[in-house]
């Protein structure tokens, strides 16, 4: 008992009186005004459909992922959303490893309403074959620190890693067309989810019972609030949800005040993550050009380098040579369901070609354009006889 | 002896240098009384370090490392902030930031028996001082000087108390006074700051408390000019900020937790 009273977070009187009284007069004790948000920080990592948000000190990490399933019997041509949430033990003294607490369990109930009721995902484009095959979505919540307010963190992570996230291509194929082939994502551009528009949570909380109220509660605010409201609004100002379980009462001209900021805050909100999410397209586009002529997916902080025109040429007709051993050795017909095996096959075999043999050769979109330089013949004979290789897309 | 992956230096050679956990420190001038410090542990005749920091020397005879955590070894003669967490006949148990709890005897006060134990709640602030740390057993503290007398010890009342890290409390507590201090005016403020990283600050207005809550969590890597500066900036914002309602203020420093907009 006692390790748990020394590894425990505690609050003195002194500072759970100050922050009351200076509320009082609208004074938050980070500087805050009493409706401003911490700084947003939107984050992606390499693969498609994993963000990490900050808000303030507040950090969380989304993933999403896809499988094929059975779709439910009463379904059976929408595809399924769950989000999973993790509460770390690393984030706060209070979280214990194993089950989901009840705050947890709210979080992620809380996510998924603001996404299902709302209809944010369009789950019906989800579906690949009606009543056989569907994709279920998953959206993993990782807590990583817990500095206050991790439901609208946790929130802004989910929409932004559903908005980066891209499913393979299916399409029917196999004897009798009705077995699903999934393409690989080096064969075929995956595509992303349809989101008709974006739910963004705005949490409050209230003290001194019922009388201030903030937005973005810091780790210190929320021990010591009285009561907690979460609305979730796009930014059309349509309600997707509102949750307020327990805590002080507050009256209705409060709540409608609330949902009146909560629309604003929903459009700052929104516009950030689309910002975001724009930089990071951008960036995968440019890589795929890089991918695009170099046939290998290069690291985004290697240097530019000029490539001359014979380069190119010279380079096809090696590949096309390389190309031409390999596939008489390893050539393998399509399976079925599955990444076609020379695909692959061939892309770790580029991969080691292209590191040893020359560093100078890492194409450089802002030096080499497809349009401005022609293409070498022997490039483009290359890329047709073996349609394993990366087509334009 | 795990030590022994480094090799052995000089002791002069490392003075004023950043040391890490295993590095020896040998050939010491040879002293009657060595006084080893906190961060160090004498082995025979080596001094290994203990932890990462500056390696600092005082003559004759005195070494210790300084160092800048965010947890707290306790070491005697420290004064530190601890919270009551809870008590029993003989103890109040308080959480000073290290790994266990430590334990304040109910009569270490000034007049302090048996009879007349000072009520303390749950979450009360104390400035206690370290009287005894060993590892493997809890600390121990009491609220009075080595004479007796209470000397400023005891519970802290209002105010406001944050957390940070052991090196910015060493700082603050530098002579001379530390810049982000001396760009206050001291007569208006009251602040104790205890050597666990946690630090009291107490005002006539909330908003007085803020700021010097906000500028100290900030300037713990600025220069002195820096800091001077950024207090500035604080004071300024704070003014034109109390004219509007909206607005508050960015500091670009690792620890600041004050936002601004344009």
């Amino acid at each position: 008992m006692e390790q748990r009273l020394a590894n425990t977070w505690h609050m003195t009187i002194n500072e759970k009186k100050f922050i009351e009284s200076a509320l009082s007069k609208n004074i938050r004790v980070d500087g805050r005004s009493p409706v401003d948000y911490r700084q947003l920080t939107i984050k992606f990592g390499r693969e498609d459909g994993s963000s990490e948000v900050q808000l303030g000190e507040t950090h969380v990490i989304g993933l999403v992922s896809g499988q094929i399933v059975q779709p439910y019997r009463d379904r059976p041509n929408e595809g399924t959303l769950a989000i999973f949430t993790e509460f770390s033990p690393m984030a706060d003294p209070a979280f214990e490893p194993g089950r989901p607490g009840e705050f947890a369990i709210e979080l992620g109930r809380l996510i998924d309403r603001g996404l299902r009721e709302s209809r944010a995902v369009d789950m019906e484009s989800l579906c690949i074959v009606a009543g056989k095959s569907v994709w279920a979505i998953r959206v993993d919540l990782h807590i990583l620190d817990n500095g206050g307010n991790l439901i609208d963190t946790a929130n802004i992570a989910a929409l932004a890693a559903l908005l980066t996230y891209r499913k393979p291509e299916c399409t029917l194929g196999g004897e009798n067309g009705q077995d699903v082939v999934v393409h690989d994502p080096e064969v075929r551009e995956p595509l992303p989810l349809i989101i008709h528009h974006m739910p963004v949570a705005v949490t409050f909380a209230f003290f001194n019972e019922g009388d201030a109220m903030v937005i973005d509660p810091t780790h210190k605010e929320e021990a010591i609030m009285g009561g907690r409201m979460t609305a979730t609004l796009n930014s059309n100002g349509d309600v997707c949800a509102v949750q307020k379980a327990g805590g002080d009462g507050v009256s209705l001209s409060v709540i409608t005040h609330c949902l009146r900021l909560a629309a604003l805050k929903a459009v700052d909100i929104t516009s950030k993550i689309k910002n975001a999410v724009d930089s990071y397209n951008t960036a995968r586009a440019l890589r795929k050009v890089k991918r695009h002529n170099a046939l290998v997916a290069p690291d985004i902080t290697v240097p530019d380098s000029v490539m001359k025109g014979n380069q190119i040429g010279q380079l096809a007709e090696h590949q096309a040579q390389k190309f031409k051993e390999e596939s008489t050795k390893t050539f393998d017909t399509e399976t079925v369901v599955g990444i076609p095996k020379e695909t692959v096959l061939f892309n770790k075999k580029n991969i080691n070609f292209i590191r040893k043999d020359s560093d100078s050769f890492i194409g450089g979109p802002s030096n080499w354009d497809p349009y401005s330089q022609s293409i070498p013949p022997t490039f483009v004979r290359s890329s047709q006889i073996f349609p394993g290789l990366h087509s334009s897309s | 002896m795990d030590g022994q992956l480094s090799a052995p230096t000089q002791a002069t050679s490392l003075f004023d240098q950043t040391v890490i956990p295993g590095d020896i420190i040998v050939d010491l001038p040879s002293v009657a009384n060595l006084r080893v410090g906190s961060g160090l542990r004498q082995d025979c005749f080596e001094l290994l370090a203990m932890k990462v920091g500056t390696l600092r020397y005082k003559k004759p005879n005195k070494y210790w490392l300084e160092s800048s955590h965010k947890r707290y070894d306790p070491s005697v003669e420290d004064t530190i902030l601890g919270i009551v967490v809870g008590r029993n006949s003989e103890n109040f148990l308080v959480d000073i930031k290290s790994s266990s709890l430590a334990l304040l005897p109910v009569v270490a006060f000034e007049g302090g028996t048996k009879k007349n134990i000072p009520k303390l709640e749950i979450g009360s602030l104390l400035y206690v001082r370290v009287v005894k740390a060993n590892h493997g057993t809890n600390p121990e503290l009491s609220c009075t000087d080595a004479s007796g007398k209470a000397a400023q010890f005891g519970p802290l009342k209002e105010g406001y108390m944050f957390d940070s890290s052991t090196g910015l409390a060493r700082m603050l507590l530098s002579t001379p006074t530390c810049p982000v201090l001396q760009a206050f005016d001291l007569q208006r403020f009251k602040i104790v700051i205890g050597l666990n990283g946690r630090i009291w600050v107490n005002a006539s207005t909330p908003s007085m408390v803020v700021l010097i809550s906000n500028a100290i969590m900030a300037s713990e890597f600025l220069s002195a000019s820096q800091q001077a500066n950024m207090v500035k900036e604080l004071t300024d914002q704070l003014q034109t900020r109390c004219s509007r309602t909206v607005g508050f203020i960015t500091v670009n420093s690792k620890s600041a937790v004050v936002n601004s907009t344009s």
